[in-house]
């Protein structure tokens, strides 16, 4: 970590999960999801615009050589395709990047929800994971100072000269703006097949005790018993970073880890039973962000329903509501119909993908002579 | 009581005497001499394995952010183990503020940095592979790469005990190869120690002008040619910080990071030095003495690089610290009362430079090593039986 999170904060995210039950369920009340609108006023919309131009800005990444959105790329909801995220030159991730549709509407963050405080937060922490965008946040921001463009969208957002605070209001604020449409259940458009696969949902198969609000999470961990994406200890480069993670969140036997312990970072309980719990995704826009499960260990949604219809994975401390479904064939099918009726209907990453920003720096002329 | 008084009055006497014969004779500065044994520190204790181990780790990108920049990538054996631009390398999509200076004889400081920044090679390693403009590592993920590799695994564990590499005991690795990288039979070590034909009749004249009227000895004494103390010389601010905008970023992100006031970090527009040591004004635009050992394969010279030859550094002294085009430090109220224009002739000049050159023998080439692979740590079959 360039910036260690301030041992107050990581304190007061270990007292909020360690007040979690697994049996608890939440009746949240999330924001209700709305079209997508940009209305407002200038100010508010140059920060939009900031916040994208700096989305897709490779020099906010260590070496110049990645951007939020080689990562989170538009054209697959703001996902990546692989299984694995890429991570940073010279190391792989260990872990599914989340899209970033609906993600200003959540109230924790990453797999195993260990920022729960606000995406200024969360930006801080990617841009400057040394195995993420390993980011001195001191140079970027001088870096930003070079660009004429950020000059003058920095003073049009209200936020004077470009600086690291401002770069944390302004991801958040294009963030905002990814939001899903209405989808089919939403329009009360659901076909025969789908209809059928809703009752299920939130009847025989119970998705719905975790899967449940607006973005069909109760944003709790839970342990379902995903399978390990043995990938991530067969690829050193993976397990690279793997280990260098466990190491940072003090997880006292790192090097011999073979499974993925998620929000257990947090708890660290001395007999192993909060590992293996992941904060439970939410269902819209899956149409775009296969492969699924915080490693992308299933490719299809026809795979997840089939894992949940077995009852989950092998784990000592699986989550005492997965449980064998016995769901038909037929059933099966219906449910990833509704699944997939769950995503909006426009592709709303469209506007965003192929963005191409013209990034230079500019010599500052008489350099001698300026006050910057 | 009163021969108490007598006493100190003598003991002052004769302190203000020695004082004042030091300050008048110039052969009371430390005589050049011949490079001796290696210093080693008591905790870091040199070994054949341990400076095999620092090869492969001096090479090796991998104790960085992303791979690609390693020691050997700023201090390039087949160049001067410096790099030859005026600024040094920086990571990628960066520049460095400063030269890179050698690696040979870096041993024998211990004040290293240009302005004195790390007390030894162990605390140097460690600050270059994680700077952010040089080698931009972090130690939770330098770390686990280290582990991930079965020969490095075996030689910590060799080396110093380690059941899993530590990533400070690869600096201490890479602190003892360093201190084999020294020359000590130059030609004026093969002098000093008593050959008198090691240097020509030109180089024992320039020799004399270096102890004599040209001053160089002043600061440049001893075995390593340098005292160590900081000065500042006259050397302009970079040019390079007029025409690249990578240096411009650099430059200002070193103020905000070394901690300069807001107001300061605005305004200056040039190398505060060693001002970061002490924070006093006194100190602005100094740098600590560099040793003249093996500048014959180092160009360009000074902290920025600004000086292309040995010859511009010769025209710049004799110029009194100035450039030939005129320019000197931003910073005149801290420049060095020793630099004064030496009017040296043509002839002087030529026997001067014939004598630096002495300070340096053969170039020192290296055989880069083939740099140990990344292995599973698991095999598939541990991970399927693992149990949950």
């Amino acid at each position: 970590m360039k910036v260690n999170i301030p041992l107050l904060t990581l304190l007061f995210v270990c007292f909020i999960n360690s007040s979690f039950s697994s049996a608890e369920v939440l009746n949240k009340t999330v924001a209700k999801v709305s079209d997508v609108t940009q209305n407002g006023d200038s100010a508010s919309n140059a920060l939009i615009e900031l916040g994208k131009r700096l989305f897709f800005d490779k020099r906010l990444s260590g070496d110049s050589s990645i951007a939020c959105s080689d990562c989170h790329q538009p054209q697959y909801g703001f996902t990546h395709r692989t299984a694995l995220s890429p991570g940073y030159p010279g190391n792989k991730h260990f872990r599914n990047a989340p899209s970033l549709i609906n993600t200003a509407l959540k109230t924790r963050w990453l797999h195993d929800g260990r920022i729960a405080t606000n995406l200024n937060d969360v930006v801080r922490e990617m841009l400057t994971e040394d195995y993420i965008m390993n980011m001195d946040m001191r140079l970027m921001q001088e870096r930003l100072k070079q660009d004429l463009n950020y000059v003058a969208l920095f003073a049009k957002a209200g936020l004077g000269e470009p600086s690291n605070s401002g770069v944390r209001k302004a991801i958040p604020a294009f963030l905002a703006v990814l939001k899903s449409t209405k989808n089919n259940y939403d329009l009360n458009k659901l076909n025969k097949q789908a209809r059928q696969g809703k009752q299920l949902f939130f009847g025989k198969a119970g998705c719905s005790q975790c899967h449940s609000g607006h973005l069909y999470t109760d944003e709790l961990p839970h342990n379902t018993g995903v399978p390990e994406n043995l990938s991530v200890f067969l690829d050193p480069l993976s397990h690279q970073t793997f280990i260098a993670f466990n190491m940072f969140m003090g997880v006292s036997d790192y090097m011999s880890l073979k499974r993925d312990i998620g929000a257990g970072v947090l708890t660290h309980k001395a007999d192993g039973s909060d590992r293996g719990k992941f904060i439970t995704p939410s269902l819209r826009e899956l149409n775009y962000t296969a492969p699924y499960m915080h490693n992308g260990i299933f490719n299809t949604l026809d795979e997840v329903v089939s894992f949940y219809n077995k009852g989950g994975g092998k784990d000592r401390y699986l989550d005492k509501k997965i449980k064998p479904l016995g769901l038909t064939k037929v059933e099966q099918k219906a449910l990833v119909s509704f699944l997939k009726s769950l995503s909006s209907s426009v592709d709303i990453a469209k506007k965003y993908t192929n963005q191409e920003h013209q990034y230079s720096y500019h010599l500052i002329e008489k350099w001698q002579d300026k006050e910057n | 009581m009163n021969r108490l008084k007598q006493a100190y009055f003598r003991l002052f006497i004769v302190v203000l005497v020695l004082t004042l014969i030091q300050k008048t004779s110039a052969s009371q500065f430390p005589p050049l001499a011949p490079l001796g044994k290696v210093p080693e520190p008591p905790d870091n204790k040199t070994t054949e394995a341990k400076i095999a181990l620092g090869k492969l780790l001096f090479f090796d990108g991998r104790l960085g952010g992303d791979g690609s920049t390693s020691c050997a990538s700023c201090h390039v054996p087949e160049m001067g183990w410096d790099w030859p631009g005026k600024l040094s390398l920086g990571y990628p999509g960066t520049i460095h503020w400063r030269n890179a200076q050698t690696i040979i004889n870096a041993a024998y400081y211990d004040k290293l940095f240009w302005a004195g920044a790390s007390k030894s090679l162990e605390a140097q390693a460690k600050s270059a592979a994680k700077g952010a403009v040089a080698g931009n590592g972090e130690d939770d993920l330098m770390e686990a790469r280290l582990a991930l590799i079965p020969e490095y695994r075996q030689q910590f564990k060799k080396v110093f005990g380690d059941e899993w590499p530590k990533i400070n005991n690869a600096w201490n690795a890479i602190a003892a190869f360093e201190r084999t990288l020294i020359q000590t039979d130059t030609p004026l070590d093969h002098f000093l120690n008593g050959d008198k034909n090691a240097l020509t009749a030109e180089q024992l004249a320039g020799k004399k002008l270096f102890e004599g009227k040209a001053g160089c000895i002043q600061c440049h004494n001893g075995a390593l040619a340098s005292d160590q103390a900081y000065y500042n010389i006259g050397v302009p601010p970079s040019s390079e910080w007029q025409t690249n905008p990578l240096a411009q970023i650099t430059m200002r992100y070193e103020l905000y990071a070394k901690g300069m006031d807001e107001q300061q970090y605005r305004h200056t527009k040039a190398d505060p030095g060693a001002y970061f040591r002490t924070k006093h004004p006194s100190m602005k635009g100094k740098f600590r003495t560099p040793s003249l050992r093996y500048t014959l394969y180092t160009a360009p010279y000074m902290h920025n690089g600004e000086l292309a030859s040995l010859t511009d550094v010769i025209d710049f002294y004799d110029a009194g610290g100035f450039t030939s085009d005129g320019r000197t430090t931003a910073y005149p109220t801290t420049k060095s009362k020793l630099i004064k224009p030496l009017s040296l002739n043509k002839k002087e000049k030529k026997q001067l430079l014939s004598f630096l050159k002495a300070f340096s023998g053969k170039k020192i080439t290296i055989e880069r090593p083939n740099l140990p692979a990344y292995q599973k740590l698991f095999s598939k079959k541990e991970l399927m039986e693992a149990k949950k």
